[in-house]
């Protein structure tokens, strides 16, 4: 209970005698429990006789006998009341506590009658069967008819958020091509046309226009038309778009530029006839598909109005060797017996002209560069007609070219009129673009297999990083390895143009080569060897030796095929000297004074000690037994070993 | 990146005979924002120029009754760009289907002692006046929307004063003689501005 302490409560069995007396000794003697005759005697006694139909009399007799009975009871009750008074506190909490044991104790028997089934079971209340069943079959019905009031109300349902899902759909795709719309709109020409919208695709607003334009006249329109072939039904593909493009038919598949070197293909039967493709660019994801198809239409326009503009400079443009236009290609001849191609490849999707070349072109054959190179010089040409210079001042004077205009009033010559008007078109700048880059690549060719083949004298080639369209440079420098220090006097800076290449030497001079790949080669040959005998002086300086006589360009000994020989003659301090040789090989001569000879026939003409110091003739080395890495190397070992010790 | 190459002109001798296709129109000065975003918005792509020309009118009286009249004209903020003499005949009297006035015209550059050559020549120098204004092109269509101001002294192009208080629309396309769809390229052009300006071909003896 709350408030006060806890009381334990121990659960004992009621006593059923109450405890009349406890002896001294603790024997506690019990009240006779009241027999079936006392305990009627005391229930009769409660009876109030006298209310009752009966007579007072006998209610006073019955009185006076239930109080003579109960007398003798309340005797023995107040001996048992007195005992109740330190129950009465607790008499809700027993009254409580045993009623709870007794529904304990039904619920115990409960469960072990429905667990044990021993001595009892539990057996169902028999139905009356013949009263109110329903026949089978309306209850059939019945269940059917409720059923089918549920279902409809779920159908019900259904259809309106069926209703309400196909009208959303409807909705997005009605604003979808609006949207699209917008979209294609801020990327691309639009203008509606009674009921038509038609877009440009052309590069005319770009500056396209004028003079290309008169030639060129491509319209560029496209159409845009509403995508309504989807079926609800079905589900939407992915990439479903509202918005259709329509485009002009000779701008449809895909077109690129080629340019390529190739040796001079041996019949100009073959041209014609190429028309590669490379695979197919894979859209980015994101991009619409008709901003996928206007970009390639667009961009076959932009390769068509190029070749159209190439194949016109080639046909009109004087040179030396004409220029050949077959179908779509460009075919010139930028050196003898090269061949350069221009082609325009255009494949309109349908597979079926793609195997038509005969022989496979290597895949990387393309000059990527040229063919970029080609359309930024014709947005240039667009550019240029665009802008500001072409606006007259005053405002009156036609539009034209302004240094034209100067013509007139500054009085021009015709020698200037014609520099002014003289400008290169595009064939001819990639053409000379082609020109140079195919010389740099051999000029670079030339050089590594120089290095390779040639050991002794290094050749090193640093190639400057910033080059320009038309001319690039390269350091060329021959050292011998382990002498870098002291054998640097071949430094080559090596300027290659369109269509020369310009050398300029460590010591000034200047020497133009031609396009010729064998120039080089023997000219680079000739200053390796000249290296050599250079390295040679630097020696003998660092050795000690002094320097007797040095020639770039020696007029003895046998005739070298390229360059000239080169020699030198050093002499050690004290007598012996060697002598360096030509080109085709290295010749070592070395010369001893007589006195150190030994295969001396003595003689008696000598008369005097000191012709014993004369040179005698020259005995050749033998370089391939020496020992050394290279050529300067050898060279130091010879000299240290003649040196003569102090 | 010099002039495009390989002009398609074919010059056989003399000169041609260049004619000059004609739209005047007019717009109140509160009207020239709208009219200048429309024609940048219509006209090629390129950053709006503006000028401002000094034009003198100068005329030969000779015996027959109407003069020769030759137009001078220098641009006053470039001043190194050479002079401009220009000659306007007669408009053509062709058919009344042609939406533009076609008169021919002769363009020569000068230097710039053109004044005083035209006086020493015997021209005498009718009027003057200074053109500020826009300078647009669409292809061959050149644009030109101008204020005249009055030249208050004679030879002092500082002091000057407007004329009007409106601008001068010019829409003109130089062409040879004969190419007569260029005047509906020039009528669908002016369609377009319609609403802003209406460019008419305006005759001018009939201002007269």
């Amino acid at each position: 209970m709350s408030g006060g302490p806890m009381v334990q409560i121990s659960i004992e069995s009621a006593c059923e005698k109450q405890v009349q007396e406890v002896a001294l000794d603790g024997t506690e003697t019990y009240v006779q429990p009241l027999s079936m005759s006392q305990n009627l005697a005391k229930l009769a006694q409660l009876i109030d006789f006298g209310q009752g139909s009966a007579s007072e009399d006998e209610g006073g007799e019955g009185e006076a006998r239930g109080q003579e009975w109960g007398k003798q009871e309340q005797e023995e009750d107040e001996a048992t009341v007195k005992f109740q008074p330190s129950l009465w506190p607790w008499d809700s909490v027993r009254n409580n506590l045993r009623s709870a044991l007794t529904e304990m104790c039904v619920l115990y028997d409960v469960l072990s009658v429905v667990k044990e089934k021993k001595y009892m079971t539990l057996d169902p209340v028999s139905q009356d069967s013949t009263v109110g069943k329903t026949p089978p079959v309306l209850q059939l019905l019945g269940k059917k008819k409720s059923l089918a009031t549920a279902a409809q109300l779920l159908l019900k349902g259904a259809e309106k958020l069926n209703k309400s899902v196909a009208e959303n759909q409807e909705n997005r795709r009605q604003r979808d091509f609006n949207s699209e719309l917008l979209r294609l709109r801020s990327q691309w020409k639009l203008r509606k046309i009674s009921d038509k919208i038609l877009g440009d695709l052309s590069y005319r607003s770009a500056g396209s226009n004028s003079l290309q334009g008169r030639f060129f006249p491509h319209q560029g329109t496209f159409e845009v038309i509403k995508n309504t072939d989807i079926d609800l039904d079905k589900k939407i593909p992915e990439d479903y778009c509202p918005l259709d493009v329509q485009i002009p038919s000779d701008l449809e598949g895909s077109a690129y530029i080629k340019v390529s070197i190739q040796k001079q293909a041996p019949d100009i039967g073959d041209l014609g006839t190429i028309n590669l493709f490379r695979r197919q660019l894979k859209p980015k994801s994101g991009t619409q598909p008709w901003h996928l198809k206007l970009e390639a239409a667009q961009n076959v326009l932009l390769c068509k109005e190029i070749f159209a503009q190439l194949s016109r400079e080639a046909v009109q443009i004087k040179s030396q060797i004409p220029h050949i236009v077959v179908k779509n290609q460009i075919i010139s001849q930028p050196f003898p017996g090269l061949q350069l191609s221009i082609s325009l490849c255009h494949s309109t999707g349908d597979k079926k002209n793609q195997k038509s070349t005969p022989d496979k072109n290597k895949p990387d054959d393309h000059l990527y560069v040229l063919e970029h190179n080609l359309h930024q010089l014709m947005r240039e040409f667009h550019k240029q007609t665009l802008s500001s210079v072409v606006m007259p001042h005053p405002a009156s004077a036609p539009f034209g070219n302004k240094r034209m205009r100067l013509a007139g009033p500054m009085a021009y010559d015709k020698a200037e009129i014609t520099s002014l008007q003289q400008s290169e078109g595009l064939l001819e700048k990639i053409i000379k673009q082609a020109k140079h880059i195919f010389l740099r690549s051999r000029t670079a060719r030339t050089i590594d297999s120089l290095a390779s083949r040639i050991e002794d004298p290094q050749i090193q080639a640093h190639w400057s990083n910033i080059n320009d369209v038309y001319e690039s440079s390269v350091k060329v420098l021959i050292t011998s390895q382990g002498y870098e220090q002291i054998c640097k006097s071949i430094q080559l800076q090596l300027t290659i143009g369109v269509e020369q290449i310009r050398v300029v030497h460590r010591d000034g001079r200047v020497i133009t080569l031609s396009h010729q790949e064998q120039e080089l080669q023997d000219f680079l040959l000739s200053q390796m060897s000249q290296h050599q005998v250079h390295a040679v002086q630097q020696l003998a300086k660092v050795m000690g030796w002094h320097v007797l006589s040095f020639s770039n360009h020696v007029g003895l000994g046998s005739v070298e095929s390229i360059g000239n020989a080169s020699a030198i003659t050093v002499a050690s301090s004290n007598g012996e000297y060697s002598r360096n040789g030509p080109e085709s090989g290295c010749k070592v001569m070395v010369q001893f004074p007589r006195n150190q000879c030994k295969d001396l026939l003595k003689s008696d003409v000598i008369q005097d000690n000191k012709w014993n110091y004369l040179r005698w003739p020259h005995k050749e080395v033998h370089w391939s037994k020496m020992e050394g890495r290279n050529f300067v190397y050898k060279m130091e070992l010879l000299m240290a070993a003649l040196t003569p010790c102090p | 990146m010099e002039a495009p190459p390989v002009t398609a002109m074919p010059v056989t001798g003399g000169s041609i005979h260049m004619m000059e296709y004609l739209l005047q129109g007019s717009v109140l000065d509160q009207a020239l924002e709208s009219l200048l975003h429309r024609l940048r918005g219509l006209c090629d792509n390129m950053e709006p120029e503006s000028f401002v020309d000094h034009e003198m009118v100068f005329l030969l009286k000779g015996q027959q009754g109407s003069p020769f009249i030759l137009r001078a004209r220098h641009s006053l903020d470039r001043p190194a760009v050479p002079w401009h003499l220009r000659y306007l005949g007669q408009p053509e009297v062709g058919d009344k289907s042609r939406h533009a006035l076609v008169r021919n015209c002769v363009d020569v550059s000068a230097s710039h002692s053109l004044h005083d050559f035209l006086l020493e020549m015997g021209f005498r120098m009718d009027h003057e006046f200074v053109a500020k204004g826009h300078i647009f092109r669409k292809g061959a269509l050149k644009v030109v929307v101008f204020k005249l101001f009055r030249i208050l002294l004679p030879g002092n192009t500082e002091n000057t004063e407007p004329l009007s208080l409106s601008y001068l629309v010019e829409l003109s396309v130089l062409a040879p003689a004969g190419q007569d769809t260029v005047s509906d390229d020039m009528r669908n052009f002016a369609e377009q501005l319609k609403p802003l300006v209406h460019l008419d071909k305006i005759d001018p003896k009939r201002l007269m």
